[in-house]
């Protein structure tokens, strides 16, 4: 289609051809046919409601030579180079009409009518058809999250002695104005445990408990945060919510490596790019670096001043695991979806926008055209992601990068083959040596083989011996094309019209999305233009970032986001509850360096995150949502720390860091190294709603169904656990109500109340009269499947 | 607690069981209203359609793979007289492997019932219900390749992650028995694209699929190594205290009442559960209608029995896998004899799913649909075997809403495109719904600022087809 672009211009200038009396043939045979069969579709008024598909109108000739969305329609003159032609006489990929194919003769009606000219003779002069063309509105312009960030000052509230900080001044400020005040704060028990669970996903040990109680500093809860944020298991725990965002799996396959082709598509590797992102936030790299790396770290230079960069490639494993079918036949549509996936998920995670729905038409709400969706593409394109498309009817091969410098790599495969050759000489040798065994008279030449096989055999045990390791691998991209696809290097990539690489429009140049950018034209030389996106999206004045990340951790502590689709600021997005409050994190945030752990400590030392998860039915009645944050939201435990929990309880967590994923849910890892997987959703962690591996999560939903009280009630891990608490619980000295009361402690942070004792004792008591053999186990089961357990206040 | 006697009136108790879910479905439907928290207090609970359906439950017999329709719905004379010769017209661009020529079906076709329509010699009892069948021979689908084409056979969506056809049907309309999963998969053996096909992606995970493999433990966790319900219900009491004094001085009530009601209706599952698998409670002579008296058709049998009575018991979709193997279907190679192989295994199963879903009244108002993810070209592949064809090929509805008798649509002379009346996967979704009480322009969600539907923004109503 293409092709025909620029020959529209010339058959402009050819006058047509006319047979004899085409004036009379077009009103008898072609109208009637056009009439009844295409303007159902093809019709529209230009202006009207009606819909016009493929952007083609069929009602004058003008239109058929301006054509639609996939160019012209006609090249008078040439049936065999007219898409219409084509289409009715469905050859090819476009099928029209699509309910059914025209009868031979009509369809010989049509190429006889181009054929001859098409001529149309009231046809006149031709309409332009237009309608297409990409305008931002005002209400676009206007659009919050498109503002530069405010400097703004935190609001005078009535109630001064309620603030702490300025967080709680605009929370405060926002409920006085609805007249609603905020709810008092939750006791030290409540907090230190609802920090806890917050920052590392685990409940807080007695001894951590005991001390934070037994604290006398006004600081006790700063110090109790620092602590939190200096434990491993922060970035365990924040690592998997970015992981929700950048839609994380382990394998795909149930058994990867019974399937023989597996090794080419499977995400082994994966883990390696779960673990930076645990690793990068303990370490507490600035969120701007964090971007960068995700999307250009192989372009980044080694701080080290080494020759490669390993963890700069591993971040970009962000980039690979996208959910695609790697086995689809088309290849070229697997290249476009990688493509579209990674556009798509850089739009979400970094910029709270949807990009990926400019891919086949102008975005329909946000200020994104067509153009800045290839200007995009065109990096993404220009970037390798797969090793090769493999064979027909196979799946395609992963690009597998070495984390050690390419000398190394050579030195390995040189290494590798001197000692194939040396092998081979020891082989040959030994068949001689065998061979002449059998004739007694060659003793000397036996000698002399043994004495050179053992010279072979000290080489290559020297070899061997400093055989340089088979070099760690990583899922990571590199720049260039995709090898074998349509665009196999740097390039930039034509418009795709409706997003099918089936028909391409103009080529438009890889560039920053042109409304969003303010116009900013980075010049993109030899690369892809990642990095040069990559420092545009981590810019400290692109309006949308640093508000996108200060809402998730917002969301994160708070259980909503002051906007509430945390996925999306763009017009169809969530408007901001708080946007003063908003833009003073953002600003702040940028200001302290992108630090994270810094914004976790400036929300969490607010009086509004201190707050009970209690309300008056006045406050509940008028702000039911909690949409002003006058009450903190109590909330379930998420999946991961439900089994974490329940590890800890049962005195067997394991927390060794980092490593492959493990399929075996009895084991006592933290749930982040269980396996995630795409192909079966049958398992623990999707039973209790952690995020779906296979699209970007913005926040994870709650569910409360019949099969969650099953696998707690039935299943042998949870049993398992309660016997282990169970038989802790029996070994803690002294009474029944001592153990009763260790329990409470260890589970839910507070002694027992008398009439939760009096329970347990009586249910103990049952239990030992009725024979049971277990009644701690039991009892321990029960406490581990109340609500009191999973959900914080 | 005692073993459930397989009675109506037991049934319908725990139903409306004022202990828990039941009761709390029931003022859903009382007030007709419902909010987030509703939806979060039960997201099973029975919702009112858009409009009145024609039928309250669905059955999905799905055969991975991809069968011929060349050789089982679609006769073609042309492809007889041109055996052996090339395609006449220019091959797609997409293709798999090469396209061979022309490969006239070895089977024979034959006129059945009052409608007439034509069915091969290979499904002799499906031809005998063949008055209840509305065959759909010009389905078009998009992907040429199993993963993508079943993903959109079952989501729409060729590649990236949407919610399921039975997740969306759960969504919009809860289910009729809270005491089983609304949304049921049977399949002896993983299919190969896995969760995905059933999964619920961005809608809450109680819309997922409940994949049920094995028919002795059809539900995960539903048997504890504690078979000893007394103890069981003796922890779940002070389970219940314990949770009531949580729940006084909180505010969040809903959510907590929900799991309180979530642990009693899991006990109660224990108990009604096994009954709905329990084939052994059916008939000699039921049994024998889908072929559990025969070997090779025992176990696509068993499935079917299966589906009839989760539908019988207000389960809303059950998606029937024929999967002894892995796309047992696929026949690249050696149809001669694999064809007619499966096609016995699963002949008289469905046929007498019908006849048995007919003569309990529950065909009326049950949709029962047959097909796959494409069919199979015309053209040979090798010396015996079809390649995917997704351009023309041919599924079945039967029961709540169709009509029967029907050959709807048609492919070309060679069955290589669709020519008349195509019906696209999301036409034939937005049927579905239809047919199910729901619109598909309005069953949509909001996610990531953007609504989302079954059919994404096509799909159009198949009405001829309709009633």
């Amino acid at each position: 289609m293409r092709k025909i672009l620029p020959l529209f211009v010339a058959c402009g200038l050819v006058p047509s051809a006319r047979a004899a009396d085409p004036a009379e043939f077009f009103e008898k045979s072609v109208r009637p046919l056009l009439v009844e069969h295409c303007l159902e579709c093809h019709g529209g008024k230009k202006a009207g409601k009606e819909k016009v598909k493929g952007g083609l109108r069929l009602t004058s000739r003008g239109e058929l030579l301006q054509g639609g969305d996939s160019g012209p329609a006609i090249e008078p003159g040439k049936p065999e180079k007219s898409p219409l032609v084509q289409a009715v006489a469905y050859k090819g990929d476009l099928r029209m009409p699509p309910k059914g194919k025209l009868s031979e003769s009509q369809v010989q009606v049509l190429t006889r009518w181009v054929r001859e000219g098409a001529v149309w003779p009231e046809s006149g002069t031709a309409t332009v058809v237009s309608g297409k063309t990409f305008r931002v509105t005002e209400a676009q312009r206007r659009h919050w999250a498109y503002q530069p960030v405010k400097a703004v000052t935190p609001p005078a509230v009535r109630n001064t002695a309620w603030p702490r900080t300025d967080i709680d001044r605009f929370i405060l400020a926002g409920l006085e104005a609805k007249g609603l005040q905020p709810t008092g704060p939750a006791d030290r028990r409540t907090l230190v445990r609802r920090v806890t669970y917050n920052l590392t996903g685990l409940p807080p040990t007695a001894e951590e408990l005991d001390s934070a109680l037994n604290d006398p500093s006004p600081d006790w809860f700063a110090r109790v945060v620092d602590r939190l944020l200096a434990s491993p298991a922060y970035g365990e725990h924040l690592g998997r919510y970015w992981l929700d965002v950048a839609r994380y799996t382990d394998y795909y396959q149930p058994n990867p490596r019974e399937h023989g082709e597996a090794k080419l598509f499977e995400f082994f590797e994966s883990y390696r790019y779960r673990d930076w992102v645990v690793d990068a936030l303990n370490r507490d790299v600035p969120f701007d670096q964090f971007i960068t790396h995700q999307i250009a770290g192989d372009l980044l230079p080694s701080p080290k001043g080494e020759p490669i960069y390993p963890e700069g490639l591993v971040a970009t494993g962000f980039l690979v695991l996208g959910s695609w079918d790697p086995h689809d036949a088309d290849k070229d549509k697997i290249v476009s979806d990688i493509v579209d996936d990674q556009v798509d998920n850089i739009g979400k995670a970094f910029l709270g926008l949807t990009l990926g729905c400019a891919r086949c038409h102008h975005h329909k709400f946000d200020p994104i055209s067509q153009e800045d969706y290839y200007g995009l593409a065109g990096m993404f394109y220009s970037t390798k992601v797969l090793a090769g498309l493999g064979a027909k009817g196979g799946s395609i091969i992963l690009q597998r990068v070495p984390l050690v410098p390419q000398a190394q790599v050579q030195r390995r495969q040189q290494q590798l083959r001197e000692l194939a050759a040396l092998t081979n000489r020891e082989r040959r040798l030994a068949a001689q040596v065998t061979g002449l065994l059998a004739t007694p008279a060659a003793h000397p030449a036996v000698l002399a083989g043994v004495a050179e096989a053992t010279r072979l055999r000290d080489q290559e045990v020297a070899l061997r011996r400093n055989l340089v390791p088979d070099p760690p691998l990583a899922l990571a991209v590199q720049e260039g094309g995709t090898v074998g696809g349509r665009f196999p290097a740097v390039q930039d990539v034509p418009l795709h019209i409706r997003g099918s690489y089936a028909h391409l429009g103009p080529v438009v140049p890889r560039r920053l999305p042109g409304f969003l950018s303010g116009g900013r034209r980075p010049r993109i030389g030899q690369g892809s233009g990642r990095l040069e996106l990559a420092r545009w999206v981590a810019a400290s004045d692109n309006p949308l970032t640093a508000r996108v990340i200060v809402n998730r951790i917002w969301q994160h502590h708070f259980g909503e986001g002051i906007v509430r689709t945390a996925n999306n600021f763009g017009l169809l997005g969530d408007a901001p509850s708080h946007p003063e409050l908003l833009d003073w994190l953002a600003a702040r945030f940028v200001a302290d360096g992108w630090a994270l752990k810094k914004l976790h400590r400036l929300v969490l030392l607010s009086a509004a995150f201190q707050q009970a998860s209690t309300a008056s039915p006045e406050a509940l009645a008028r702000d039911p949502d909690n949409r002003w944050f006058g009450r903190m939201n109590a909330r379930r435990l998420p999946a991961e720390a439900i089994r974490d929990a329940m590890l800890v309880a049962a005195g067997r967590l394991d927390r060794r860091l980092g490593g492959p994923a493990n399929a075996d849910l009895a084991g006592p890892r933290r749930s982040l190294y269980v396996q995630t997987t795409r192909w079966d959703r049958s398992n623990f962690s999707s039973l209790f709603d952690a995020a779906n591996p296979e699209a970007s999560t913005e926040k994870r939903t709650v569910s409360t169904v019949a099969p969650q009280a099953l696998f707690l009630l039935n299943h042998p891990f949870t049993q398992a656990q309660a016997k282990h608490l169970g038989t802790r619980l029996r070994a803690v000295p002294g009474s029944d109500t001592d153990r009763i009361r260790q329990a409470y402690l260890w589970l839910f942070g507070r002694p027992p109340e008398e009439v939760e004792i009096r329970l347990g004792q009586d249910y103990l008591g049952r239990a030992a009269r009725n024979g049971m053999d277990t009644p701690w186990a039991d009892y321990a089961h029960l406490l581990l499947c109340s609500n009191e357990f999973v959900y914080l206040d | 607690m005692t073993p459930v006697a397989p009675s109506m009136s037991r049934r319908q108790m725990l139903r409306l069981s004022g202990t828990g879910f039941g009761m709390l479905a029931l003022a859903d439907l009382l007030t007709g209203a419902e909010s987030a928290d509703d939806r979060a207090r039960n997201p099973l609970a029975v919702r009112p359609p858009h409009h009145p359906a024609r039928a309250k439950r669905c059955i999905f017999l799905y055969m991975p793979g991809g069968p011929s329709q060349l050789d089982l719905f679609d006769p073609k004379p042309r492809l007889a007289r041109d055996n052996g010769k090339p395609l006449p017209f220019e091959k797609p661009k997409l293709e798999r492997t090469k396209t061979g020529n022309l490969f006239a079906s070895p089977w024979k076709f034959a006129k059945h019932g009052q409608c007439g329509t034509e069915m091969s010699e290979l499904l002799p009892h499906l031809s005998m219900r063949v008055d209840d069948l509305c065959v759909i021979r010009s389905m078009v689908a998009d992907n040429i390749n199993h993963t993508g084409a079943a993903l959109q056979m079952n989501t729409g969506e060729q590649a990236f992650s949407r919610p399921s056809l039975g997740a969306w049907l759960l969504y919009g309309l809860g289910s009729e028995n809270q005491n089983l999963p609304g949304f049921v998969v049977v399949s002896p053996v993983p299919v190969f694209q896995g969760a995905p096909l059933w999964g619920n992606s961005f809608l809450p995970s109680a819309y997922q699929g409940t994949w049920v493999r094995d028919l002795n433990n059809p539900i995960a966790n539903l048997r504890g190594p504690s078979a000893d319900a007394g103890r069981q219900r003796a922890k779940l009491d002070v389970l219940r205290q314990l949770n009531e004094l949580h729940k006084q001085r909180r505010v969040i009530d809903s959510q907590l009442e929900a799991r309180i009601a979530s642990f009693e209706l899991a006990f109660r599952m224990q108990a009604e559960a096994p009954e709905a698998f329990d084939l052994g409670r059916e008939s000699a002579l039921t049994r024998k209608l889908y072929g559990l008296d025969d070997k090779h058709t025992a176990t696509f049998g068993r499935q079917c029995l299966l589906a009839r009575r989760l539908v019988e018991r207000g389960v809303r979709f059950v998606q029937v896998y024929d999967a002894p193997a892995n796309n047992v279907w696929d026949h690249h190679g050696n149809i001669r004899k694999l064809l007619p192989q499966q096609c016995a295994a699963v002949d008289r199963p469905i046929a007498g799913l019908l006849q048995d879903l007919k003569s309990r009244g529950l065909l009326d108002d049950t949709l029962v649909v047959w097909g796959s993810e494409f069919g199979r070209t015309p053209t040979a592949e090798g010396a015996n075997g079809r390649e995917h064809h997704p351009f023309g090929f041919t599924m079945w509805l039967a029961g709540g809403g169709v009509k029967g008798g029907l050959v709807h649509g048609a492919t070309d002379e060679f069955g290589w495109h669709a020519v008349t009346d195509k019906v696209h996967v999301h036409d034939l979704h937005a049927t579905i719904l239809h047919l199910m009480g729901l619109d598909h322009t309005r069953l949509t969600y909001t996610y990531a600022g953007r609504k989302y539907r079954l059919t994404d923004v096509s799909g159009e109503v198949v009405t001829p087809i309709l009633a």
